[in-house]
């Protein structure tokens, strides 16, 4: 399915008549003082997973919201299945959402919860319905309880169902697992997973939490401020980030100043402090000839001063530790280099090579086709500062 | 273990005597002494006195002469009590969901009206619905109301001042209730295909109800038995048993027939509210 | 905290212990007198329920009066600063009077039981007057020490059956009841017959609060006398009275701001007291006064001395100063009510005032022919009327 992302992306890049799924055009949504959404454009593919990352602030709930009818643009369109819902009103839309703090009605017991909207729709066999949505969560021993004495995972579960059952176009998730301790959030992206291939319906699922997106997304669109960064399959955002906010706030990210000296071939070769390192073309996304040399921490290898190390091209010495974290199953080194910069490294403990100590020199090396090329004209280290709320 | 135990006994004691001497002070004590007036002798007087005869027939009598003013004041304070929650709805929905950093301020309007005397405020309703007023000047005008039709002194008048006076204790109690509600939840029902109207009696109505319970009490309860706004606004056509209550101990010093007529109107809107809220399925609130 | 072993249950006899317990606390309930059982009767002996009196070295007079009643007292010339100028006694005057029944409820529980209410002298109309001197408190004055009142007071307010030789009372204002109208909206309005029976003015009058300034027209137009008449023809006023309440051609009975309803429009005639009736005349001249053909009630607002006042032979000072022609006359330029003092009349004619020829000040012989008062009652007709009245009032 990784494929389809770049599809995906050429398709939201270019004018035109949106596919069947859910389509946004040039969506902005301004407030008093600032603009939330900033000109969005963006496809989302029916039966897909659809992950809307961000930082908090960033214009992800505003647009999740519009989507869902509760907010109004302040311009620009939204095509559902080929119709246009800009102006629709929530009650109309085939949409439905999962609120971040599930927003179960207390006065009702869980299956008058489940039963709210279809009793809205008049549709028939609203108590078969109900008790098969409350068996696909497991939850059909406590149709008679209100949400108060539920567990908050069983509250996620209710709230779940009460859209699903509705059989929307799009089910939006605003944070959903938000509430929930870390174990439990585990589980519940698990099930979640389970439910929409079981359903077979689009879920846009927007979250702050790269992992959560990771684990249960086809489809990640990183969002900053109010535009989208960029969108694609997970594996692909990470292994080849186009900007360094995207680089830094999916994972970790060394960002190296360098100068790109040729673009020969298939390589890019570009001059890092001296030393000149290899990058292959399509991973370079500086346009100048400045750039930041970009390598993820895990792809770094580190060895004693003049060991052979398993990585033709680049070749980086001079480096002494400067900080030791063991964690486990990996070590964490933190790696001073010549030119004064702390590099990341991360070594799995496979117990092939002793344990580097603080003050040991070093020297580092990367697989070129690992590597990639930022602007520079981008701020090294955006998205990194962003908390995990 | 035991030491500590006893003494969180006694400071729960300590708490409650002041709540418990006050009600004792001041309800017990002239609710008893009510009930013994109710029971005295109806040919005493200030001259000679009254002495326990355990006259029941005063009640009797009570009901058989004054049952008028008690159907009359049900009426006007269940009306009263209609029209406020109607209006304070409105308005403590608004200003619970739409008045946005207004809040306060609003709030503080609603019981500005408090900060001037109750008996002023309502002798200047006498002026709003005077026949030389504008309201009747402009009904008059639009032949709404005929050239010799008056408001004052209409039931109207004093459902009206009713209304008025007791807004606030609609309003606030209400307000409590629909500002905890949580607008998402109004949010969801508009997702889950409910439009605002349908949303309205599914979500934000029950929700609010412990407001509407609590309101409406705090209004029909006092309005029963207010006698200002008659004695002001009404005729002797509208008199309400609290006029009646007034006048039989003030004017006529007949104290065993006011103090029955007293004990009645208390029972009965005991009755009822007991009623009421098991209904409302609200006994929590009590 | 375990419960010690074979704990047995309730035996008989305990059971027997027990009811006997309850019977005793029974008895003993019943052998006390259970509070607020009863309500003593509030009549006092003034000859016994008396201070004595420091007038001579205390000189100082407390007095209640209505509002409105007496030319502004910081006034250096007013008529109080000359009494104080005079006398020496210094006047703590108050006018928290607004009513009959109210001022009895206030001071009831007092009075009734012999407890100072703190005041030396009270000022209250003919019938409370005539209620509170039943009960038995107020003092009695000492006719020796007020020469002028006896000399002085007007023949149609001597003799007045509640207290005929004045030993309780003497008049500080007196005034008539009659029917005031709004000439600018209705016609004349000649009688109290009238008033409750023509259909132009029905549910447009008020009729006044207290019960005999009303029942008094209402037993004339029965053809009874309000200073002598029946238990029927009571009976028969009620009625009459009871039917126009029902037929809504009384719109209220009120005491207080009738002349506002009626200058508004909201009221076309009502039965008025004359000295309103000149007050609301400054304002608007349409609201005329007329003596109706049922005649007009006189009566008067009497100061009293209460039981237990300090400073009796003060207050006799008091009503002596006012009973001269000269003080009266001072008064009767600033009051709008009829002035009781013989001789005060004369003297602001000499002084050339406007309010000398007012009939409504100082009424003519031929009108004073014209009143009647209300006969005294006694306790039992007090109640029964003043519950008659209030079932009928109360709709």
């Amino acid at each position: 399915m990784s494929h389809l992302a770049e599809d995906t992306t050429t398709v939201a890049a270019a004018e035109g008549t949106p596919g069947a799924g859910l389509g946004l055009r040039a969506l902005t949504k301004q407030f008093a003082n600032f603009t939330a959404v900033d000109s969005l454009d963006l496809d989302v593919p029916t039966g897909s997973f659809f992950a809307l990352l961000g930082p908090s602030g960033c214009g992800k709930t505003t647009t999740l919201r519009m989507v869902a009818g509760l907010e109004t643009p302040t311009s620009g369109t939204i095509h559902l299945a080929g119709k246009d819902i800009t102006h629709q009103k929530p009650y109309r839309r085939p949409v439905n959402t999962v609120f971040q703090n599930y927003a179960l009605f207390p006065h009702l017991d869980i299956f008058e919860n489940v039963a709210f909207g279809p009793r809205r729709r008049k549709v028939a066999g609203i108590d078969a319905e109900v008790h098969r949505m409350l068996e696909l969560v497991e939850l059909t021993s406590q149709t008679r309880k209100v949400p108060a004495q539920l567990s908050g995972g069983q509250q996620q579960r209710v709230a779940l169902a009460r859209a699903l059952i509705n059989k929307p176009e799009v089910l939006l998730l605003d944070e959903p697992l938000g509430a929930l301790d870390l174990k439990l959030r585990r589980q519940m992206q698990i099930e979640l997973k389970r439910i929409q291939t079981e359903v077979g319906i689009t879920f846009i699922h927007v979250t702050h939490d790269q992992e959560e997106a990771m684990t249960m997304a086809d489809t990640i669109a990183v969002m900053n401020a109010g535009v989208i960064e960029q969108m694609g399959a997970p594996d692909d955002l990470y292994e080849n980030p186009r900007t360094t906010f995207v680089a830094n706030f999916l994972g970790q990210s060394n960002l190296i100043d360098g100068t790109i000296r040729s673009r020969d071939g298939d390589m890019t070769r570009v001059d890092m402090h001296g030393i000149m390192v290899s990058v292959p073309r399509e991973r370079t996304h500086a346009t100048d000839s400045r750039g930041w040399v970009g390598i993820r921490p895990e792809k770094v290898l580190i060895g004693e001063e003049g060991e052979a190390l398993d990585a033709p091209g680049n070749t980086i010495p001079g480096g002494v530790i400067s900080d030791v974290s063991f964690v486990g199953v990996s070590t964490q080194y933190l790696v001073r280099m010549p030119w004064g910069q702390e590099l990341q490294v991360f070594e799995q403990n496979t117990g092939r090579r002793r344990i580097f100590r603080t003050g040991d020199r070093v020297e580092l090396s990367w697989r070129p086709e690992y590597a990639f090329v930022l602007d520079h004209a981008q701020d090294a280290s955006a998205g990194s500062q962003i908390d995990d709320e | 273990m035991s030491e500590t135990v006893r003494r969180k006994g006694i400071t729960g004691y300590i708490l409650l005597a002041p709540a418990v001497v006050w009600l004792v002070a001041f309800f017990l004590i002239p609710f008893y002494s009510l009930l013994a007036a109710s029971l005295f002798n109806s040919d005493g007087s200030d001259f000679r006195g009254y002495t326990m005869t355990y006259e029941w027939s005063n009640y009797w009598h009570a009901i058989q002469d004054y049952y008028p003013q008690f159907i009359r004041s049900l009426v006007y304070a269940g009306f009263a009590t209609f029209f406020c929650l109607i209006l304070g709805y409105v308005l403590a929905y608004a200003i619970a969901f739409k008045s946005g950093r207004w809040k306060n301020l609003m709030l503080v309007l609603v019981i500005a009206p408090f900060f001037t005397s109750f008996l002023v405020r309502t002798l200047s309703w006498k002026l709003i619905l005077g026949n030389d007023g504008v309201v009747v000047n402009t009904l008059q005008f639009l032949h709404i109301l005929g050239p010799n039709g008056h408001l004052l002194y209409t039931p109207f008048a004093v459902v009206m001042g009713l209304t008025y006076n007791f807004l606030p204790f609609m309003v606030l109690p209400l307000f409590a209730s629909i500002d905890k509600i949580d607008y998402r939840l109004i949010e969801a029902s508009n997702d889950l295909y409910a439009n605002p109207v349908v949303g309205f009696f599914k979500v934000t109505w029950p929700l609010s109800l412990p407001g509407v319970v609590s309101g409406t009490l705090l209004t029909f309860i006092p309005a029963v038995g207010d006698y200002i706004n008659d004695e002001l606004l009404g005729s002797t056509q509208t008199r309400m048993i609290g006029n009646t209550i007034q006048s039989l101990f003030t004017e006529a010093n007949d104290y065993p027939a006011a103090s029955a007529l007293s004990v009645i109107l208390m029972l009965m809107i005991v009755v009822m509210v007991l009623f009421y809220v098991k209904r409302a399925g609200t006994e929590d609130l009590l | 905290m375990a419960e010690g072993p074979g704990r047995p249950g309730l035996s008989r006899r305990t059971v027997l212990r027990g009811a006997g317990g309850v019977a005793f606390v029974g008895a003993s309930l019943a052998a006390l007198k259970l509070p607020f059982f009863s309500v003593d009767g509030a009549q006092q002996d003034p000859r016994t329920c008396r201070a004595t009196d420091v007038s001579a070295t205390d000189k100082r007079l407390i007095i209640s009066n209505w509002p409105e009643y007496i030319d502004p007292i910081h006034k250096p010339n007013s008529t109080v600063s000359v009494f104080e100028q005079r006398t020496g006694i210094s006047v703590d005057y108050t006018d928290d009077i607004n009513d009959n029944s109210e001022f009895y409820a206030k001071v009831k529980n007092q009075l009734g039981s012999c407890q100072s209410i703190n005041r030396d002298m009270i000022v209250m109309t003919d019938w409370m007057a005539a209620r509170m001197i039943g009960l038995g408190w107020i003092q009695p004055l000492d006719a020796s020490k007020m020469p002028n009142l006896h000399k002085n007071l007007i023949p149609r307010l001597r003799n007045r059956p509640w207290d005929p030789d004045l030993k309780y009372h003497a008049p500080w204002q007196s005034g008539l009841t009659g029917i005031a109208y709004n000439a600018d909206r209705t016609g004349e309005v000649k009688s109290f017959s009238e008033l409750l029976t023509r259909s132009d003015l029905h549910g447009k009058i008020t009729l006044l609060t207290e019960m005999r300034d009303t029942m008094g027209f209402m037993l004339r137009t029965v053809g009874a006398d309000p200073d002598k008449f029946t238990d029927t023809q009571w009976q028969n006023a009620l009625d009459s009275l009871s039917k126009a309440v029902a037929d809504g051609q009384v719109r209220s009975f009120n005491g207080n701001d009738y002349l506002n309803d009626l200058a508004s429009g909201n009221t076309l005639a009502c039965a008025a007291w004359s000295g309103d009736v000149i007050l609301a005349q400054a304002d608007n001249p349409n609201i005329k006064f007329v003596t109706p053909e049922e005649g007009l009630s006189l009566w008067a607002d009497n100061m009293l001395v209460p039981n237990l006042a300090q400073h009796q032979a003060n207050a006799e000072k008091w009503i002596d100063y006012y009973y001269e022609p000269d003080v009266a006359a001072k008064l009767a330029d600033w009051n709008y009510y009829i002035c009781p003092v013989q001789g005060a009349q004369e003297v602001m004619l000499k002084l050339d005032k406007p309010a000398a020829k007012s009939p409504l000040i100082f009424p003519t012989d031929e009108m004073l022919a014209n009143t009647w008062g209300f006969m005294a009652l006694n306790d039992q007709q007090e109640i029964q009327y003043e519950r008659d009245w209030a079932d009928v009032t109360s709709g």
